[in-house]
């Protein structure tokens, strides 16, 4: 078989296999009513979107919130992520292995203990059903993937560039946008990625540390996927995979990114 | 969508300790109470999985609330309350008296016993609501919540009776007695399961056949009794788990949530569904989740009814509003437009007796919904709820002698 034949193939099982399972959500979003053995609800009916982007619903306002958190989020997780893994990429240096299991420490543990443990703390300090306590909260799952990605982008990033920039006369933050910024871009833009994501699924730090005061759209969802309502929450989880996929459209090109500096180095 | 995103960010910074002091408010008089609580905020937490008590909180009550009282209602929804007993819990852990997050909650049963146990609750404050009067305190199914004294530290919202739900298309006459449904059990292998306790709906069904094998709730009413739950735990299991392989999947696995039983009964795979709040089953119908022929039924032997209420936690920072909200659920008017079918076919927690003649005739006209057994057929043959402790026994008997 030839090698862009089955990378068709390929890509097509696995965009069926992502998109499949969506399929039942998206009927059961139009359905009024789908009962076995119908293959098709007998009946169709938009009140489920009409509920979902009703005032009531506040679906709207927890999709702003929603992006707002995770988009802070993933923010101030690259301000932490990217000098820290520069650190860890770059350097060695005594009880580096100390501070890698560290950083990854929030995502071994269990959620769970994470949660229960962080309540009392964000209680005392008033954090609790803040929005800025939620987005804390967040970046504990979330600053080890940032870093830990950073960590391999600048394993394989070449300094000498950097000190070409400056022996050119280049001060120290034209260095890091013209020079190291493009670099690291697609590295930095896979962490955005999975930084955004990972804030925007959380469901237990959110309920927890936001108190159900900060609705985001996962606790939503729950309400209703708990309840049985598969026809409203058919239309929330249409709305709620929208962000995910629109990120992901508009970080791909990046994703794949080549750059000079980012070739492994090589001993002089 | 800004502006709530900015609204969300101050209410970080914003101390909003206003009327967190109950004990002062128990002073005053009613007019003063709703003067205190205009231009306050309510963060209601109650189960919010169903669009129409949604709607009618949100739209109705919350309307009502903003044009007369200036006090705006921050519904929100949770998928269990126990959720919230537990925010208000670890509050008080920490110490945080008097501007908790929480200023009402939609509760009964385990978690009122919880939030009473714990201190949880502010209480002593009901004779203060104007329409408290419309509240028949002398009904014990009114003033003990699951068998818990509710002392004044909740204020009732809707009654329900526990009934099942059949397709008339499919089955038009359903056994009307407990007897008669364990023999049609037996008769129609497959077609019927219930929810495996600890599940609120699930538990209730057991507590049914526990009464059942016990001759009666009689015997059973009262404090915790290890000699006669013992008699009537015996039998009970003994009858569960000889209809067990008669069950749906042969009784290999139960479905561990109401709502799993409420998609098999949808599909068709089993022939019942029940439900402690009848209205559910028209509001399924009106979903489109339900065929159009279910009808519901209680039994010969009677269902248990009970109350559900709001609480207003101790560390409320805006009590004064959130008994505004109390005094307003329990209005004639109020009651009677959650009545209505195409809302949500609640039943009163109020004697419609007591109420203006309008409200009366408005109950009066009210048409049930089709599939929905009227609460006064129910209440016919109506069983109490036994307290706490039985229902711990039973769910703990359950999972050792039948779901193991």
């Amino acid at each position: 078989m030839r090698a862009d034949v089955f990378r068709l193939i390929a890509g097509i099982t696995l965009a069926l296999w992502l998109v499949l399972p969506l399929v039942p959500l998206a009927i059961w979003s139009f359905a009024h009513g789908w009962r076995f053995p119908d293959i098709l609800p007998r009946d169709w009916s938009l009140k489920a979107w009409a509920y979902a982007f009703s005032p009531t619903s506040g679906v709207v306002g927890s999709l702003g919130l929603t992006l707002f958190i995770a988009a802070a989020t993933t923010v101030l997780a690259a301000l932490v992520g990217v000098p820290a893994g520069r650190a860890l990429g770059l350097h060695a240096f005594r009880g580096k292995a100390i501070v890698t299991l560290v950083l990854l420490a929030p995502a071994i543990v269990p959620g769970i203990a994470v949660a229960l443990g962080l309540h009392g703390v964000f209680l005392r300090l008033g954090l609790t059903g803040t929005v800025s306590g939620v987005i804390l909260a967040h970046l504990i799952p979330v600053i080890p993937y940032m870093t830990l990605i950073m960590a391999s982008v600048f394993s394989s990033f070449d300094t000498t560039y950097e000190d070409q920039a400056r022996s050119l006369g280049a001060r120290p933050h034209q260095v890091f946008i013209h020079v190291t910024l493009p670099a690291i871009l697609p590295g930095l833009m896979i962490g955005a990625l999975f930084a955004f994501l990972v804030s925007w699924s959380q469901y237990l730090l959110t309920l927890s540390i936001g108190g159900g005061r900060v609705q985001t759209l996962p606790l939503t969802l729950f309400t209703f996927a708990s309840s049985g309502r598969n026809d409203v929450t058919g239309a929330i989880a249409m709305i709620y995979i929208l962000p995910g996929l629109l990120v992901l459209l508009l970080t791909a090109r990046h994703l794949t990114g080549r750059n000079a500096a980012l070739t492994p180095r090589v001993a002089p | 969508m800004l502006r709530s995103l900015a609204a969300f960010l101050l209410l970080s910074t914003a101390a909003v300790a206003d009327t967190a002091d109950g004990e002062a408010l128990k002073g005053l008089t009613w007019d003063q109470v709703v003067e205190q609580a205009r231009g306050g905020t309510v963060n209601w937490f109650m189960w919010g999985g169903a669009d129409n008590i949604n709607q009618y909180v949100s739209d109705h009550i919350g309307g009502i609330l903003k044009r007369d009282h200036g006090i705006t209602l921050n519904r929100i929804g949770v998928a269990d309350a126990v959720e919230v007993v537990n925010i208000v819990l670890s509050e008080k852990e920490a110490g945080v008296t008097d501007a908790g997050t929480v200023d009402l909650i939609w509760i009964n049963g385990e978690n009122f016993r919880s939030m009473k146990q714990a201190d949880l609750a502010f209480c002593g404050y009901t004779d203060l609501l104007p329409n408290n009067l419309l509240v028949n305190w002398d009904n014990p199914a009114i003033s003990n919540d699951f068998g818990v004294p509710v002392d004044g530290c909740e204020v009732p919202w809707n009654t329900v009776q526990f009934a099942f739900a059949h397709d008339s298309a499919v089955l038009p006459e359903p056994p009307r007695s407990m007897a008669d449904l364990l023999d049609w059990i037996k008769a129609n292998p497959g077609q019927f399961t219930y929810p495996a306790p600890p599940d609120f709906t699930g538990s209730v069904f057991v507590r049914h056949v526990f009464y059942h094998a016990a001759g009666g709730a009689d015997a059973l009413l009262g404090p915790f009794d290890q000699a006669r739950f013992d008699d009537a735990a015996a039998k009970t299991w003994a009858i569960l788990n000889e209809i067990e392989p008669f069950l749906w999947r042969e009784g290999q696995t139960y479905p561990n949530t109401i709502v799993q039983m409420n998609e098999l009964f949808a599909n068709g795979e089993v022939a019942f569904t029940f439900n402690y709040d009848p209205a559910q089953f028209g509001l399924a119908v009106q979903a489109g989740i339900y065929p159009e022929s279910t009808r519901s039924f209680g039994l010969t032997d009677g269902t248990i009814g009970n109350t559900n209420y709001t609480l207003i936690p101790f560390n409320s920072p805006n009590k004064a509003a959130a008994m505004v909200v109390q005094n307003l659920l329990l209005s004639g008017e109020a009651q009677l437009e959650k009545a209505k079918p195409e809302v949500w076919g609640a039943s009163p927690a109020i004697e419609i007796s007591r109420t203006a003649a309008d409200v009366q005739a408005g109950f009066a006209a009210i048409e049930g919904h089709a599939s929905v057994v009227s609460a006064e057929e129910l209440a016919k043959a109506a069983l109490p709820e036994l307290q706490a402790d039985w229902l711990t026994a039973i769910e703990a008997g359950w999972k050792a002698n039948v779901g193991n």
